[in-house]
């Protein structure tokens, strides 16, 4: 019942009157015409400035449309293309090439093209609502704004807009139209398999058939990254934090001294690249590196401990390793808001009589987890896909079952890296991508939407 | 009001069609074919173009003469007609297969490959074949295992200018030259590094003992034969080796630091570890693979054997121009300067007669291992189902996991790995 | 009283002694590799292998007395500084350090700035402001990094290209798209961060007039230091750390390249023995500039939270 509320609640915060059905529905001559002519209402509302802009853009994408826009759908929708044809010039005594098509090129610029016309299609809907929004100022007396006041408003109560204007064309450019064309890869056949490298077509849901039959190869290497992706992904987050929160907290103490100069140290081991890092504490825990040359000179081990070729052994290092790496992190994002913790929350805990471990739990945690719920689930999915730590140190090795290409510790990222790039199977890295996806998709949505950070964001302001 | 909101979502739209209006550009080019005649072939037409050449960053550095940039000097010069500015870009033989395929028509007009790419990059359109005058100039200067080294379904795909195998180091200190006619009797004697965890290394046990890769290396439909007792027998014999305490498996510069320092007195590799080798001159030995005592057989170990090779963009402006700069790069007398600047083995075959090359120990280890010790690196696609269980059964014989016990299942498993592939 | 009293304080004398005896052992641990990695770029051997990490001079001391103990070494640890020396000065042949060293800083300067608007804009706004796709926007950017990034390279590479971005001086331009474009999407503990200061201090500022702009840029982002330290630092360091993406789009393009496509690939079976401990020293020196941005900003760190919490 209460979200149900909420819901409705929240509808009426966000409550437009300006919208497209009642421009349609209501809109005079003038508002309706600007679904074709965008920018007409503002024109004849004297929103000149305005107007312009909707016309000129109007304009820039219907000739956009007509120059390549109306190819690059009907390449998309077709795929495949012209192979490149070699022809022999008796003349030069060489073979001369036509270019061919290239269906991965038609594929990414078709997405874009699709982008461009959502894009264009919002801005259709803004012109409309505009020019209805004029329509009804103008009718209840009131000047429609001019172009002055727009301007204002976008650094006051529109700010979200000009503050959210770069980033968000950066996230749409950089990752989400190359995530929309990954994730066609996955319905092609784009592969190496009968060489479709070049020119490929579009095969259906093919592709994720064979991830599902538990008898493929593929299928039982999936099953068995996944899991364990998902036990390193437990392991790494919640050792890095608590670890990570039991040092600031011991650095943070009032009696320690030299607070900056530990920090300094412990934050060393995030300033060398981990390329390099990874690799050198690869190499020491090898059978003849320093670390077993030490163990059997010391400890008198006969053999060397088998770290790399022992999937256990393995991934303890691993997990010990990333430690090292991830601590540095976590302490310089728990020190800030460590540091801002109300102090009279403790002085309430003290008055009480609580101790220092009672403290922790009581408050300090609680608190910790407020701010860095989001923290934790992003570094969460952050080490779901830690390619750097699995790839520099074990490479995904020791594998056990010789006719798969997934070691034992292979996490769902870095075997894609393997079938994707080294293999050159894109689509079924592309199905691999998006199963992984939707199952981290669901699950730190739902753990977001229960941390108290979503609930109740103003929790402690 | 709604300014800024259109304005954003223009800045989104112009990246876009900025994206979008390179595909116009690219289709709108796409008819370079050679539909124009020539104007005869014996005198040059006037060009003037900007060739671009991709090659390892040695062939281009001052420690080395710029090797590279005098012969297209050299090579500009002698095409009077030809008005060439070069433009130059590193890129080694082994990546230029991912490099160049990523986007050929802004790759290279004339690049450097390793044979093992050739497949990626005629894949990815990004090589084109030699034909007419061309291919006679290849196939007269060059052995037919370097021809059959750049060939793909009859097609020539490249100029080698150098073979791509590996032999073995050995420490005269250490080993006579009759000790190293055999593997088992170097291991009595002194420490022996071996790439087992390498698949480039691991196959040459299993060819010695009548297992195949696609028949001759070209039959793609005859697949990976590591089947039946033949196999199996090998993988025991590694068990055994890989226990034995003279045996060093050679992963992460095992073997040359060891036989630098002299505690390891065998190690195979190329000609790119010679310059690395620390031990005076006439201590070191360089000799074809050994052979190896199956059951009390002796069974030889066979190298893969590629080359290096030059290549053209079939994207290029004047195919003309870069199938002659190819070909003066892999010529005679570019070849022998490249041995003196670099070290790097010519294997043409007037360059090869050189009397300083001749003389040349790793020349002649190198040579002999072609002939003799090794199989031709397979090129069909196939092949790359290869690699990764190779890997795996030589990671799994290290780390114990294969014992004589489980031999014949873990041979069979390799066995399906290395024909099924990831996926069917 | 007063006995008990003194009891407590030898008690919480002893556990600060031991707090920081424990510090100090973590600490040790902690800059173990580091020390490693810093010995490995003095090395006078080439190769990947380190057998001994002992001065030579004790080395050949013990073999003389223990003839049986490091049979296998023949040499103990010579400092030398050429590998700094070979890594700056050998620029005209096969890598030319110092030009990626530039680079690099150059890129991740440029990198830094614009992470640091676009996440401090977003996280701003999503802590402050309310609006329709608030919600919807927050939820899709915690799942967007989700997607392994690599899968993306090729798409990337191509819309770069499609801008005229791949070619010349404009790599520069394009890397730093890269390593930023996407940051708006990392707003999350930023704006945990924002949600703590209290709303009161904007409020008052509405009252005097201010408009929202003016909120944000005098009294928010001053009172923000210890996140843009995070920002920064962490988009700072993309840079320095990323092999795979720079590789992919800086191709055969030499005077390019950054500092980690460069000691990658001095690890080709080609240059690694020669060239590995010019790999370690160069991971040195890739790490100075980070400590160092490090060390400064922890002062402003520490100024920063002690503002926050006086509000």
């Amino acid at each position: 019942m209460p979200k149900g509320k909420a819901g409705k609640k929240k509808n009426k915060e966000f409550y437009n009157p300006y919208s497209v059905t009642n421009a349609v529905k209501k809109g005079d001559i003038f508002t309706r015409l600007s679904m074709l002519i965008m920018g007409l209402g503002n024109f004849a509302r004297g929103q000149i400035a305005k107007g312009l802009a909707f016309l000129i853009l109007e304009a820039a994408y219907i000739f956009f449309m007509i120059k390549t826009g109306a190819s690059c759908i009907a390449d998309l929708i077709r795929l495949g293309g012209a192979e490149q044809q070699k022809y022999w010039n008796e003349a030069k005594q060489v073979y001369e090439y036509t270019q061919g098509d290239n269906s991965l090129l038609m594929l990414l610029f078709g997405v874009a093209t699709l982008f461009i016309t959502i894009i264009f299609i919002l801005l259709w809907r803004a012109s409309l609502k505009s020019a209805y929004k004029a329509q009804c100022m103008k009718e209840n007396g009131k000047k429609p704004d001019t172009f002055v006041q727009d301007i204002k408003s976008l650094f006051d109560k529109n700010l979200h807009k000009t503050l959210l204007a770069l980033p968000v064309t950066g996230v749409v450019v950089f990752t989400i139209l190359p995530l929309v064309f990954m994730i066609s890869m996955a319905f092609t056949n784009y592969s190496k398999l009968d060489s479709h490298l070049t020119i490929f077509n579009w095969v259906g849901l093919e592709n994720f058939g064979k991830i599902f039959s538990f008898n493929s190869s593929i299928g039982k290497s999936f099953w068995s990254a996944l899991g364990w992706t998902l036990i390193w992904a437990v392991f790494a987050t919640f050792s890095n934090y608590i670890l990570g929160m039991i040092l600031a907290i011991v650095i943070n103490r009032k009696n320690t001294r030299g607070k900056a100069f530990w920090r300094t140290i412990f934050m060393l081991s995030a300033a060398i690249p981990q390329f390099v890092s990874l690799l050198l504490m690869r190499t020491m825990f090898n059978r003849e590196g320093i670390i077993n040359t030490l163990l059997q000179r010391y400890f008198n081990l006969s053999e060397p401990m088998p770290f790399w070729d022992n999937a256990m052994l393995a991934r303890i290092v691993i997990i010990v390793v990333n430690i090292w790496i991830g601590i540095p992190f976590t302490m310089l994002q728990v020190t800030g808001v460590l540091q801002n913790i109300p102090e009279d929350l403790y002085e309430a805990a003290k008055v009480d009589g609580a101790g220092p471990v009672k403290t922790f739990f009581k408050i300090t945690l609680p608190y910790m987890l407020f701010v860095t719920g989001p923290y934790l689930i992003t570094s969460f999915t952050g080490n779901i896909n830690n390619f750097n730590v699995i790839y520099l140190l074990s490479g995904g090795g020791p594998v056990t079952d010789l006719s798969s290409t997934s070691g034992k510790t292979d996490l769902l990222v870095t075997w894609l890296y393997k079938l994707s790039v080294d293999q050159q199977y894109y689509n079924i890295a592309a199905v691999i991508g998006i199963m992984t996806f939707v199952v981290m998709a669901v699950v730190s949505l739902i753990t977001y939407h229960r941390t108290g950070s979503y609930k109740n964001e103003e929790g402690f302001q | 009001m709604k300014f800024r909101k259109v304005a954003a979502l223009f800045l989104a739209g112009a990246m876009c069609a900025a994206t979008v209006a390179g595909c116009g550009k690219d289709s709108g080019s796409s008819s370079t074919s050679g539909g124009e005649s020539g104007t005869g072939s014996g005198e040059e037409e006037e060009i003037t173009a900007t060739i671009t050449v991709w090659s390892p960053a040695e062939d281009q550095s001052i420690d080395n003469g710029e090797w590279l940039q005098t012969m297209c000097e050299q090579f500009s010069a002698e095409h009077p007609n030809w008005n060439l500015t070069f433009k130059y870009g590193t890129c080694s033989e082994a990546d230029a297969g991912k490099t160049v395929s990523s986007d050929p028509s802004a790759s290279a007009d004339v690049y450097m490959f390793s044979n093992d790419q050739i497949q990626t990059l005629i894949d990815a359109g990004a090589i084109a074949e030699f034909g007419g005058s061309a291919l006679e100039t290849i196939k007269e200067n060059n052995s037919d295992v370097m021809v059959n080294s750049v060939t793909v379904d009859g097609g020539v795909y490249g100029v080698p200018y150098t073979g791509n195998t590996w032999f073995m180091f050995y420490n005269k200190d250490i080993f006579s030259e009759d000790d190293v006619k055999n593997l088992d009797t170097m291991l009595e004697k002194g420490k022996v590094a071996f790439k087992l965890t390498d698949s480039w290394y691991i196959g040459s046990f299993y060819f010695g003992n009548g297992c195949t890769a696609f028949g001759d290396g070209t039959d793609e439909a005859a697949g990976i034969d590591l089947t039946g007792d033949k196999a199996v027998e090998v993988t025991e014999y590694l068990v055994d080796l890989a226990a034995n305490p003279n045996f060093v498996n050679d992963a992460d510069q095992a073997g040359i630091t060891g036989f630098n320092d002299g505690t390891v007195g065998a190690f195979f590799s190329g000609t790119w570890d010679y310059s690395n080798i620390t031990l005076d001159a006439d201590k070191i030995g360089v000799v074809a693979c050994p052979t190896y005592t199956l059951n009390g057989e002796e069974k030889q170990m066979y190298a893969f054997a590629g080359s290096k090779a030059i290549g053209v963009n079939p994207n290029c402006e004047y195919p003309q121009v870069a199938v002659a700069l190819a070909l003066y790069l892999g010529s005679d007398e570019a070849q022998i300067s490249h041995y003196e600047a670099r070290g790097i083995i010519p294997c043409n075959l007037t360059a090869v007669e050189d009397e300083k090359i001749a003389a040349d120990e790793m020349a002649i280890a190198q040579n002999d291992t072609t002939a003799r010790t090794s199989v031709m690196q397979p090129l069909c696609s196939k092949m790359s189902n290869w690699w990764t269980p190779a890997e795996n059964m030589g990671k799994a014989i290290i780390a114990g996991e294969v014992t004589k016990d489980n031999a014949a299942e873990k041979t069979e498993e390799f066995n399906e790995g290395a024909n099924n592939g990831v996926v069917q | 009283m007063k006995k008990m009293s003194k009891s407590a304080r030898i008690g919480k004398k002893t556990s600060n002694v031991f707090v920081h005896i424990l510090l100090g052992v973590l600490a040790f641990i902690w800059i173990l590799p580091i020390l490693f990695i810093i010995m490995v770029s003095f090395k006078s051997d080439p190769g990947l292998q380190v057998r001994t990490l002992l001065p030579d001079v004790i080395l050949q001391k013990v073999k003389l007395s223990h003839p049986d103990m490091f049979a296998n070494v023949t040499r103990g640890f010579i400092p030398t500084l050429d590998n700094y020396k070979k890594l700056f000065t050998d620029t005209t042949n096969v890598f030319n350090f110092p030009q990626m060293f530039l680079n690099t800083l150059i890129i991740s300067i440029f990198t830094c700035i614009i992470s640091a608007f676009f996440v401090l804009s977003v996280s701003y706004v999503m802590s402050r402001m309310r609006f329709k796709m608030r919600k919807p926007f927050m939820n899709v950017a915690l799942i967007l990094g989700m997607f392994p990034g690599f899968m993306s390279m090729i798409a990337v590479y191509y819309i770069l290209k499609s801008i005229g971005l791949t070619e010349g001086a404009m790599i520069r331009v394009a890397l730093v798209m890269v390593y930023s474009g996407g940051s708006g999407l990392s707003f999350y503990i930023a704006k945990g961060f924002f949600d703590t200061i209290p709303k009161s201090i904007d409020e008052a500022a509405y009252i005097d007039g201010a408009t929202r702009w003016q909120v944000f840029t005098r009294i928010t982002i001053p009172l923000s230091k210890p996140i843009i330290v995070y920002t920064v630092l962490q988009s700072f360091m993309a840079p320095w750390l990323d092999f795979i993406f720079a590789k992919v789009i800086c191709r055969a393009n030499k005077d390019y390249f950054t500092v980690s496509v460069g000691l990658w690939n001095m690890l080709e079976k080609e240059y690694i023995y020669s060239w590995f401990n010019c790999f370690a020293a160069g991971a040195v020196c890739i790490s100075i500039p980070i400590i160092i941005l490090f060390m400064v900003m922890q002062k402003f760190y520490r100024e920063g939270v002690a503002g926050a919490v006086k509000g």
